[in-house]
């Protein structure tokens, strides 16, 4: 269990933003080389000598956050006809290609950025990059591929609907963040999704893949100069582009209300929450704990007090993910429908509760412990820390962010948990769907 | 579990791991850096330490393979081993119900279990700061678990509940249904969760028994495989394992299975829709030279859209939706399997293609270009699988367990020797026109 998927299933705002924040090994730090190329395209290594695997992360500044309710879901959908094909082959063909190098490709739109991501034999680490720079900046965005993807992804969000618990999300964060951008959801909507058309699709790629948008992560058993040589040739020639101008981003304004909905399902589901500090605020650690502190595993309060005790609840847990804007802090729970009401009390008694009272020292501790066990349990695979490194980087954060990070949780004192705790869990959104 | 690949018949719940053996090794060979073989050291007690440091990330991989499952059960105490995978869980006298769970959570860490025929495995990762305390716990559960006996009877609405979801995944049940007929009334053909009467009338005295037959020094191997050295790992392990006081199992032989004919094969009315099939060859077990040809063969027929099963019955004859080849091999016997989903009138020219096929190995071989790219998909299943210190400690474990620790580091190194010829000469020993077991799931209401 991947703690902090923001939207439960497919392709939420924030799918891959995952568990936050790692700790490096400290004897890996000497391992990472960074390049800036001539063209601005940013490229790091990792050299990891223990399997013998590769992962690229190819991330560019293109997503949710700059969309409208217009656009909304164009990063995605370009990624959907991206896949389709390259100058050179066809989708199916491309898959083949990657499976004879023991790999796989895949490319996303995400809430803060979009991704392509591939990863193979370490051998085979040269051809790997070929094939990801070919997706990159050969695609051929067919017109027919356009309409067939626009289908699929229609039927994506029909599912999307029908699911409560990603309908609950959608609804929770339409709330919360009024007019900004983190509003939308990442696939889009059946209104956007028709607006957009082959000549959008192409300008948005355009928009987006620029070098001065682009960071390329490696992660495996490969010598770092060998694929910083090999990055530069292939990703080097790309002229540059200008980085391009963002458009000013609205001030979220979140309803701090309450909405109900209704739907045939057999669980309801209730979220409550606020918004929170970005990634790089000085309370994001804080916060980050805080959450750990309610809905952590099966010693967060929501899951101690609500499901083990109280048995009102089958699932009790809390999302707080890091992104450049400002973040959210989510309690959920899903719920038999007769236990609905009472488990909402008891949800914002928990709030009320961590508000008024100091936690435990004891409790403070097993909550860092486990945020940052889970950091070191989130970077296991090279897929993973190939895209941590991308992350940090196109987020502008600093190069020692996972060791600020760990040393800013280990730092959290009971005070700050109940400054944070009155600071950002006064004005509470809530949205509950109800089953019939 | 690269012998299991395709249709991934270990998939038969999480309990149930059909993948033994040769779980592939190596790798190494072809890159100048690579991990250092493991340290393997055996405690005066019989204890079995196998420690790697794997510095892919803070973490540490601590597992306990036992040398025993399914197949030490009596054929009256079926899911045993099972069972008492889920009681160790609850605890010992310094670890009540709830807690262990707890610790490991509080760590950030994480814990598993497995049940299968050969081996039982006891997983945990943790950060490695929590090595000494995991292994403590390790230690505290094989040898000193409670069986809470209000614990024992809530615990089997799990176990229940664990059997209906099998039985409600046509994918997990044809396989569990396949091993089943294909192997029957050999160990190898029960099912690892048991029986629905059996565990109904479970006692506490049974499964005490069972333990204390079984978690006894000889039968134990610890794996520790992380960001810790091997010093560490053997300064951890050996104060708690090493006073254990030296025991063995006296673990029964076990029989081979008998040979594959005509006479099994099962039809079975299900509620799907769609139909299924499900053919397999009594092929190499554990230990054996053929399990290398084996393994790539069944690559080449059924692993991968290009596959031959996959291009001439799904794409060419359109007779199925999908079809995959697994291999599963075990200490006493290995299974070649072939499934597919279907509609239920083209079962019987599915059938005749897929032998077909088979045939055409038999008569014609494989090409290089197919060798060539089974071993590089077996190599990536291998080096995807030891990239996480968990995934390179299970492939320890199990090699120690059911074949050895020097041939899962070979393994390879092996395949890549494998010649077209030799995949060919397998082909024809074991997959034939007639030796196979045959399970169709036939949605009710279709004609039969």
């Amino acid at each position: 269990m991947t703690p902090g998927v923001r939207r439960p299933a497919v392709l939420g705002l924030g799918g891959l933003l995952a568990a936050g924040v790692l700790t490096a090994p400290s004897a890996a730090v000497a391992q990472l080389r960074h390049e800036q190329l001539d063209n601005g395209l940013t490229v790091i290594v990792r050299e990891n000598p223990v399997a013998p695997v590769v992962a690229v992360s190819l991330l560019v500044k293109m997503g949710t956050r700059w969309e409208q309710p217009a656009t909304a879901g164009i990063a995605n959908f370009v990624h959907a006809v991206m896949v389709k094909g390259t100058a050179k082959r066809s989708g199916a063909e491309l898959a083949e290609a990657v499976a004879a190098l023991g790999g796989k490709i895949s490319a996303t739109g995400e809430v803060d950025y979009s991704e392509i991501r591939a990863s193979s034999l370490a051998r085979f680490w040269r051809d790997l990059l070929g094939l990801v720079a070919e997706l990159a900046f050969e695609p051929t965005l067919r017109t027919d591929d356009v309409d067939r993807e626009r289908d699929w992804l229609l039927s994506r969000i029909q599912k999307r609907r029908d699911n409560a618990p990603s309908r609950a999300f959608d609804a929770f964060y339409a709330a919360l963040y009024g007019s900004h951008p983190y509003a939308l959801p990442a696939l889009g909507t059946p209104e956007s999704l028709a607006r957009i058309d082959h000549a959008a699709i192409v300008a948005a790629y355009r928009a987006g893949y620029r070098p001065e948008r682009m960071v390329l992560a490696v992660s495996g058993q490969v010598a770092a100069s060998e694929v910083l040589a090999e990055a530069r040739r292939r990703f080097g020639g790309m002229a540059r582009a200008g980085a391009g101008v963002d458009p000013p981003v609205p001030a979220p304004i979140a309803s701090a209300g309450r909405i109900e909905l209704e739907m045939p399902a057999q669980q309801s589901q209730i979220l409550t929450g606020s918004l929170a500090p970005g990634l790089d605020h000085p309370d994001h650690a804080a916060v980050k704990v805080l959450s750990t502190i309610l809905g952590g595993g099966m010693a967060g309060r929501l899951f101690a007090e609500l499901r083990d005790k109280q048995g009102l609840a089958y699932t009790a847990t809390s999302y707080y993910d890091p992104v450049r804007e400002p973040g959210a802090l989510v309690l959920y729970l899903g719920t038999a429908p007769e236990n609905a009401q009472q488990a909402e009390a008891a949800l914002l008694a928990e709030v009320d509760r961590v508000r008024r009272d100091p936690v435990s020292a004891e409790e403070l501790t097993r909550a860092k412990g486990y945020l940052l066990g889970r950091y070191a349990m989130d970077r296991r695979t090279n897929e993973r820390l190939a895209w941590y490194l991308a992350f940090y980087e196109i987020e502008g954060q600093p190069r020692d962010f996972p060791e600020r990070y760990r040393r800013a949780v280990e730092t959290v004192s009971t005070a700050d948990i109940l400054r944070v705790a009155q600071r950002y869990l006064g004005a509470l959104t809530t949205v509950v769907v109800r089953a019939r | 579990m690269n012998t299991v690949h395709g249709s991934r018949a270990a998939l038969v719940g999480a309990v149930l791991l059909l993948a033994s053996g040769c779980a592939a090794a190596g790798g190494y060979s072809v890159t100048s850096v690579g991990p250092p073989r493991p340290l393997r050291e055996v405690l005066p007690n019989g204890v079995v330490l196998i420690a790697q440091e794997h510095r892919a990330s803070d973490v540490v991989a601590v597992q306990l393979w036992m040398r025993m499952g399914g197949r030490d059960e009596a054929s009256d105490e079926l899911g045993l081993a099972h069972y008492i995978e889920h009681m160790i869980f609850k605890g010992t006298p310094t670890h009540p119900p709830g807690s262990v769970d707890r610790l490991i959570e509080g760590f950030g860490g994480t814990s598993n279990a497995f049940t299968s025929y050969d081996a039982t495995h006891y997983d945990f990762v943790v950060p490695a700061e929590h090595l000494r305390a995991t292994i403590e716990l390790l230690g505290d559960l094989a040898t000193n678990a409670s069986f809470p006996p209000d614990e024992i009877e809530s615990e089997k609405k799990v176990v229940f509940e664990e059997m209906n979801l099998v039985e409600d995944d046509p994918d997990r049940f044809l396989v569990r249904r396949l091993y089943e007929v294909a192997y029957s009334p050999h160990p190898y053909g029960r099912p690892i969760l048991g029986t629905h009467e059996f565990i109904e009338r479970l006692r506490r005295d049974q499964l005490l028994a069972f333990y204390g037959k079984h978690f006894v020094s000889r039968s134990m191997v610890v794996v520790v495989v992380g960001a810790v050295t091997p010093a560490e790992a053997r300064a951890a392990v050996t104060p708690v394992f090493g006073r254990i006081p030296p025991r063995a199992a006296g673990r029964s032989e076990l029989s081979p299975p008998p040979t594959l004919d005509r006479n099994r094969r099962v039809d079975v009315p299900r509620p799907e829709k769609q139909a299924y099939l499900g053919l397999a060859w009594k092929t190499a077990p554990t230990g054996d030279e053929d399990i290398y040809p084996v393994d790539l063969l069944t690559y080449i027929l059924g692993d991968s859209p290009s596959s031959r099963l996959n291009q001439e019955v799904r794409e060419q004859q359109r007779l199925v939706s999908s079809i995959e080849a697994g291999y599963g091999a075990w200490q006493k016997a290995g299974l070649v399997t072939v499934n597919a989903r279907l509609d239920a009138e083209n079962s019987e020219k599915a059938e005749a293609a897929i032998l077909d096929v088979i045939r055409k190995v038999r008569e014609t071989g494989v090409t290089e270009a197919e060798r060539q790219r089974a071993i590089i998909t077996a190599e990536s299943s291998y080096a995807f699988d030891i990239e996480t210190a968990e995934g390179l400690a299970k492939a320890y474990g199990q090699a120690e367990t059911t074949w050895t620790l020097a041939d899962e580091i070979a393994y390879l190194g092996r395949l890549r020797q494998i010649s077209a010829a030799q995949i060919q000469a397998v082909a024809r020993k074991y997959l034939g026109d007639d030796n196979y077991a045959r399970v169709r799931f036939v949605p009710a209401g279709a004609p039969r």
